[in-house]
């Protein structure tokens, strides 16, 4: 049995139904995250573990116990909000220890336990400011301070660092990963950027309309999507619609180029349309027949993005995008040359839809 | 840059807008001043404030107004932080609503809402078909005028206090820090007294001068329900005399001037406090 179970949630506002049938499972000291684009429904599925949301149908477990009823004040759960959320008329210190003084603990003991959380999140000669007088990223981590201080079974963090810039965003989500990896916490983390999820996370939980979509480790997320919705949403993709041709050798036809496929095409037939995805950084130019399948293009554009050079070619009517390390002693074709592409059967994705 | 750089900056014609209200609300004040300075002829002094502070009535009617004054800022704290405190975590979609009705003193005259007052509240409430007595006529006795007096002024007072009290929940956001302080375990009680309630002390504070310099001045109310309050003395004492009214008026002038003073002192240092970020 998991540690958090989110057991068949759905929430309806009015008529809409806003989140549909979500089943998941995390493990203790997993790192979760959602991860989706705007108004898909994460957050409030967050807020109905958080109990701030009561479902329209499903159950909540955590650590065996149903919580499903349970107030969020009685919930053992802690989070950590977008805005920061701090106590504008508390000090950092206040703010930390608020917990642990509503529920009763003695005075040296709250002491202490606010310096622990100060030395975690290094922020010790800190304790005696107020909020205003912190910066953002400053404030977002005396918040996860506020919601560790409690130790608590499960920690929900909804989009903690989008209010933050890009440079602070960064450092500062390896160092929750890295809090959350020493405390050995549950955690869930709501996001709708995929280098945030992909980098974080245990695991990915991809929402689509209040739907889970996929379900995977990032590894797997990236490499192997299972719908047309998480390869598009998660890193760039070619997709383009081809036919099949032999189902027993996973051959398909491309803009009337033959393309094969390491992936099975199970209950597919001859003439059937699919959808096809391949990574831009999967796709390189013919060395030596080493690749499997070969493709007839035209170099349509070139793009210098610094590591990688990005190289949009026509196949047909069909354009892909191609990423090539930069190597500046290798000559790249010019734009108009007739080219051969190339890419492994493993790098040819069937999508299911 | 300095301050004198920085003034050179507002271009002439903001100065002389400036300059005008400046004078519009000056000079009547002074104009005020100036009068109730000059009850002996050819001195000025103050013989016009000492002999205004020395009648009885004065002090009489004022601590009476200063009292009711209180009474209604306490009663609209209660009813009112509790309203705007739900509507901003549950009832969004009522807002608009209440918001009409907080405005409604600004467009129904206070004669309306007196009349209003005086025809419920002076025969006494049964229940219906039977002649058992619910609530005796409020105004036969001083008590239930008192009440009413001060229901009166809650009304008037709404405007300002429903809205600096619903503008301070927006500034801080207290949805979120409701729900912060839900998620670390604190009940309903603990939410309102250590988290919303120190976060709105500037916005009371502003909501209740406002209140106070509203109920101190106020005439129509108090003069038709025939309480000893501090408006109808000033607008009798203007009759029957030219010089301790002007000594009054310009006292109460200074008394609302302190408290926009305190408003701005405290929300400012909070203005600022913000502005840090
Ligand atoms: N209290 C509410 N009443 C009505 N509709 C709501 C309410 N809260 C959320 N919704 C709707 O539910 C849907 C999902 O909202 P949610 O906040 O969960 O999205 P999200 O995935 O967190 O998006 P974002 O990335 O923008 O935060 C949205 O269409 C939103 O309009
Ligand atoms: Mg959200």
């Amino acid at each position: 049995m998991a540690f958090l179970e989110i057991n068949n949630i759905s929430k309806s506002f009015g008529k809409v139904e806003v989140v549909k049938d979500f089943k998941l499972q995390v493990e203790r000291g997993e790192f979760v995250s959602f991860l989706g684009p705007s108004g898909c429904g994460k957050t409030t599925t967050l807020r109905i573990v958080a109990g701030f949301e009561p479902p329209s149908s499903g159950r909540i477990v955590v650590n065996g116990e149903d919580i499903t009823n349970k107030p969020p004040n009685q919930r053992d759960v802690g989070m950590v909000f977008q805005a920061y959320a701090l106590f504008p008329n508390m000090t950092v210190a206040g703010n930390i220890g608020f917990g642990l003084q509503v529920a009763k603990k003695s005075s040296a003991e709250i002491k202490k336990r606010v310096a622990e959380m100060l030395e975690l999140i290094h922020m010790s000669d800190f304790g005696g400011r107020y909020p205003y007088q912190l910066s953002g990223g400053q404030q977002q981590r005396v918040a996860l301070a506020r919601a560790l201080a409690l130790s608590p079974q499960v920690l929900l963090l909804d989009e903690p660092l989008s209010a933050l810039d890009a440079k602070i965003r960064v450092a500062l989500r390896s160092e929750i990963r890295s809090i959350q990896r020493k405390l050995g916490i549950t955690a869930v983390y709501v996001t709708h950027d995929q280098e945030e999820a992909l980098s974080l996370s245990d695991r990915v939980v991809v929402m689509h309309n209040g739907e889970i979509e996929q379900v995977g480790t990032p590894f797997e997320i990236y490499n192997f999507p299972q719908t047309a919705f998480v390869a598009n949403f998660v890193g760039t993709l070619n997709a383009v619609s081809a036919e099949v041709i032999d189902p027993a050798s996973h051959t398909l036809r491309v803009e009337g180029m033959n393309i094969q496929a390491a992936q099975g095409l199970d209950g597919k037939q001859r003439g059937d349309k699919v959808m096809l995805a391949i990574r831009p950084e999967r796709l390189s130019f013919e060395s030596e027949g080493k690749k499997a399948n070969l493709l007839d293009c035209t170099i349509e554009n070139i793009t210098f993005l610094g590591s990688i050079v990005r190289v949009q070619v026509l196949i047909g009517d069909s354009r892909l995008d191609m990423d090539t390390f930069n190597n500046p002693f290798l000559e790249l074709p010019k734009i108009g040359d007739k080219v051969k592409i190339t890419c492994s059967r493993e790098a040819v994705l069937i999508l299911n839809h | 840059m300095s301050v004198l750089a920085r003034l050179r900056k507002i271009p002439f014609w903001s100065w002389v807008w400036f300059i005008l209200g400046v004078l519009y609300f000056i000079l009547p004040l002074y104009a005020t001043l100036d009068f109730s300075l000059r009850m002996q002829r050819d001195t000025l002094g103050f013989r016009s404030y000492e002999k205004a502070f020395a009648d009885p009535q004065f002090i009489k009617t004022f601590t009476y107004s200063i009292t009711l004054a209180i009474a209604t800022i306490i009663a609209s704290i209660i009813l009112i932080v509790p309203t705007a405190y739900w509507i901003r975590l549950r009832l969004p979609e009522a807002r608009r609503i209440v918001e009409f009705i907080t405005l409604l003193p600004f467009v129904i005259p206070a004669i309306i809402l007196v009349f209003g007052l005086i025809r419920v509240y002076s025969a006494p409430f049964k229940i219906p078909f039977t002649d058992v007595v619910l609530l005796q006529s409020l105004t036969t006795f001083k008590f239930g005028t008192n009440i009413l007096v001060v229901a009166g002024y809650m009304v008037l007072g709404l405007p300002y206090m429903y809205r600096s009290v619903d503008t301070g929940m927006r500034t801080v956001d207290v949805r979120t820090l409701t729900e912060a302080a839900q998620s670390l375990g604190a009940n309903w009680l603990t939410i309102i007294v250590r988290v919303i309630l120190p976060n709105l002390r500037a916005a009371l504070l502003s909501g209740a001068l406002l209140t106070f310099a509203i109920v101190v001045g106020e005439v129509v109310l108090a003069s038709f329900l025939g309480v000893p309050a501090f408006g109808p003395y000033l607008f009798l004492l203007g009759q029957h005399r030219a010089y301790e009214p002007a000594a009054l008026s310009f006292v109460t002038f200074l008394l609302t001037w302190v408290a926009m003073g305190i408003i701005q002192l405290v929300t400012g240092g909070q203005g600022q406090a913000a502005g840090a970020h």
